[in-house]
């Protein structure tokens, strides 16, 4: 800001957030995720001009390849996976400063390598010390890693750490790790990932919810009647039976990304918009949560079934899965945020592979007309309002409302007022990672966990299994391409309420 | 990578009045309904646009609802024709929305105001305007400051985009602009179009305070622009040198060139897409103009 009082001919200049000159460095840079959503993403930061000019990335993984071995299988990626328009020189530009070292990740002399590697780009492209390493790696290579990097600090710039989930298994694990990490650095330097949070639909909670009067003053126990929040893939585990058999939907999804979906619906508003004052309001949801009694928590595995018209195996016999195993791949659970504003009004959440499509949304559904003067012939057709965001896909809201049938008589009948995001705004949404990888340079921590929302979010989980431990359901015990176990519609049938239907 | 927009459906009408022309897009609108479409506006974009100017206009607006979503009201005054009436064409154009398998509808609206229609085009335009959505008035070539046409038009929108790069007799009319700022938000694309070279010439700062002269090789407009922006931000009197050239390809500073910028200069589309952006009064600009003269 000072820079800008001093320079008269900044005012009123759309300055396009522009991080610092600063070199990433991806260790993991051959797995899936940089192919797919790094790479991508930079490029189409480069493409918006968004990259500071003075850039470079370095890939660091155990696969054997040059500098421009590296370069051509990230274009190939950036080609096949990019949103954008594929420009070369957009491309020659990017691939000017990027680099590749491979080695063990720890390994004393693979650090001598890329601090070698950085130092010379510090000269040749001017990146002036400053650092963005992002942990795309496997838990066990994590924590040798934080320490070489710490160690190695460069004696100018700043530090940043992308860290991408899982972020531990347990809240032990967690705490272990952002015990590692503090030792090195400071909570504003380390980013935790959680991708849901780059969505703009998931941001745009945020903005329905405080940019607009009207849904705040009913956004509570008082006019709202239960909070439904829907995480459904219609995938398997792809291939990833190692990491799932362990993890289970409970620390693949509900740990991180229905919880957040839960705290920025339920959070109050906070004072500003920035990092502490965000986290702060969402911290206070997550504990304000109590662990769910058995009651309130339903498990499932998918049995063999039809998912888009393709018979699909059982979870249990997916490649790499144990043939008796009692891995979850479906949750469901009666949640309560015991605070003033939401105290008794159930939030309804659910996660599962396997089920019929690929959906997230938050359903708010408010309390029934209280006493609606034709409700004999109107009848069947009056249902409370539900407010629904659509993170993905069709990113959007709608409101349902009841309208009258034209004709005689009064009948009414439920109408969708909608909102789609891609008929509002006509620019394609940028990919979360695009998001979040900028505002890491840009040290901007708002859409990042801090170490205390993990920690809370891990303490829910573990109390939570640690009940499941006690008995063995009878798995499988819902069919791919259905919508969870019935056990799932029982318990909000138990209430008088019924998951949405679709 | 926006997929392309289809035109669905079309109706021309001769010598109309405006009650019909709401009539017939009534009907449109409900065929489109029906067919699951999705109407969705934020804004009403209004065009005058005079018979030298057509050409271009079209060109530029034909990407332009695809990017927001909007009611196009195209206004051409044929002040030259023989006898006073409206011809309407209205057309439904759709998009498809990615994904969802729906599409969304906009509606183009093409009136020829023939003779004394040109007059008072106001009350032909505000049963057509979208409740509640802002208003954007773009005014190809000079506005006629001061004539009823277009004081009437300025009074009903909430915005007024111009490209003083289509004006003759630069820098005069920039005092006629800088009259009517209070009266609603302007732009002029012949600014925006200077923003990369704004934006590099701020980096230039604190060698730049001092700056006794520019000379600027772009358009007239671009030029003038330049010189009363510096006059106006850093307050002081600074000469200026035009050379002309139909885009901003270098400005000197007291004799010393200044560092290209990086990047593309935007295309004709993107820059009035941004116009349609903003909403509320730009003071540097209207400093910038006011300096100008």
């Amino acid at each position: 800001m000072a820079v800008l009082e001093e320079n008269p001919l900044l005012e009123g200049l759309e300055l396009a957030r522009m991080p610092e000159p600063c070199a990433l460095v991806i260790f993991g840079a051959s797995g899936d995720l940089t192919r797919r959503k790094l790479f991508p993403a930079l490029y189409s930061l480069a493409y918006r001009q968004l990259l500071p000019p003075h850039f470079a990335v370095v890939g660091v993984a155990r696969t054997e390849m040059s500098d421009e071995e590296f370069r051509e299988r990230m274009e190939e990626a950036v080609r096949e996976f990019g949103r954008d328009e594929f420009r070369q020189d957009v491309w020659d530009s990017l691939a000017a400063g990027m680099r590749y070292v491979a080695t063990e990740f720890g390994s004393a002399e693979g650090a001598e390598l890329l601090a070698r590697c950085l130092t010379g780009l510090d000269e040749e492209r001017g990146t002036r010390g400053n650092r963005v390493y992002y942990f795309a790696v496997p838990p066990d290579a994590f924590e040798a890693l934080v320490r070489q990097v710490g160690k190695r600090r460069a004696a100018e710039g700043w530090t940043r750490l992308i860290v991408e989930k899982p972020f531990g298994h347990d809240l032990a694990s967690a705490r272990l790790l952002n015990e590692k990490l503090h030792d090195h650095f400071s909570e504003d330097e380390i980013f935790r990932i959680d991708h849901y949070l780059g969505k703009e639909t998931v941001q745009n909670v945020l903005a329905l919810r405080f940019a607009n009067g009207i849904f705040e003053p009913i956004w509570n126990r008082q006019f709202i009647d239960h909070v439904q929040i829907t995480v459904g893939e219609s995938i398997g585990i792809e291939r990833r039976a190692d990491f799932y058999e362990q993890a289970g939907a409970i620390r693949d999804i509900f740990q991180n990304h229905l919880l957040q979906l839960l705290a920025v619906t339920a959070m109050e508003p906070p004072i500003d918009f920035t990092a502490e004052s965000v986290r702060n309001e969402k911290v206070k949801v997550l504990k304000a949560m109590h662990t769910p009694g058995p009651k309130h928590l339903v498990r499932g595995q998918y049995a063999r079934g039809f998912v888009d018209g393709v018979e699909v195996p059982a979870y249990r016999d997916e490649e790499g899965v144990a043939s008796e195993s009692m891995t979850e791949t479906y949750v469901a659970a009666k949640l309560f945020v015991d605070n003033w504003r939401w105290a008794d009004t159930p939030f309804y959440v659910r996660t599962g592979k396997r089920l019929p499509r690929r959906e997230t949304t938050v359903a708010i559904q408010f309390q029934r007309a209280p006493h609606p003067p034709f409700a004999e012939i109107a009848g069947e057709g009056l249902r409370p309002n539900v407010l629904i965001v659509h993170i993905q896909p069709n990113e959007g809201v709608s409101l349902e409302i009841g309208a009258k049938v034209p004709g005689h008589g009064m009948k009414i009948r439920t109408v969708h007022m909608d909102f789609l995001y891609g008929g509002a705004f006509r620019t394609g949404l940028p990919e979360a990672y695009e998001r979040l990888i900028l505002d890491a340079m840009l040290g901007d921590a708002t859409l990042f966990t801090r170490s205390d929302e993990i920690e809370e979010q891990w303490g829910l989980v573990d109390a939570i299994v640690a009940a499941w431990r006690r008995d063995r359901p009878v798995f499988p015990n819902y069919a791919a391409g259905a919508w969870g176990p019935k056990e799932a519609n029982d318990l909000l049938a138990r209430d008088g309420r019924a998951w949405r239907t679709h | 990578m926006v997929p392309a927009a289809a035109e669905v459906d079309r109706w021309e009408g001769a010598d109309v009045g405006v009650g019909e022309i709401e009539r017939r897009l009534a009907d449109l609108r409900e065929a489109a309904e029906e067919g699951g479409m999705i109407r969705t506006s934020v804004l009403t974009h209004l065009a005058w646009v005079p018979p030298e100017w057509e050409q271009q206009a079209l060109d530029t607006l034909a990407g332009m609802a695809e990017r927001h979503p909007s009611r196009t009201i195209v206004l051409l005054p044929q002040p030259g024709a023989d006898d006073d009436g409206i011809d309407a064409t209205l057309a439904l154009r759709t998009f498809p929305l990615a994904e969802s398998g729906r599409s969304i509808c906009t509606e183009v609206i093409e009136l020829r105001l023939r003779r004394a229609l040109c007059v008072a085009p106001a009350s032909v335009v505000a049963p057509l305007l979208i409740a509640d959505l802002p208003v954007f008035l773009r005014w190809r070539g000079l506005p006629p400051f001061g004539e009823r046409a277009f004081e009437e038009l300025v009074d009903l929108v909430h915005r007024l985009i111009v490209d003083s790069t289509e004006w003759p007799g630069l820098p005069r009319p920039y005092g006629q602009m800088a009259a009517i700022f209070h009266r609603t938000a302007a732009s002029d694309i012949a600014w925006a179009r200077t923003s990369r070279w704004r934006r590099q010439l701020a980096s230039l700062w604190p060698e730049i305070a001092g700056v006794r002269k520019i000379s600027v090789q772009g358009t007239e407009a671009q030029a003038h622009l330049l010189a009363g922006w510096l006059r106006s931000r850093l307050d002081r009197p600074v000469g200026l040198e035009h050379e002309p050239s139909d885009r901003l390809i270098g400005v000197e500073i007291d004799g010393e060139p200044a560092p290209f910028p990086p990047g593309d200069p935007p295309q004709p589309s993107d820059v009035l897409s941004e116009e349609l952006d903003r909403f509320t009064r730009d003071p540097v600009f209207e400093a910038a103009v006011a300096a100008t003269v």
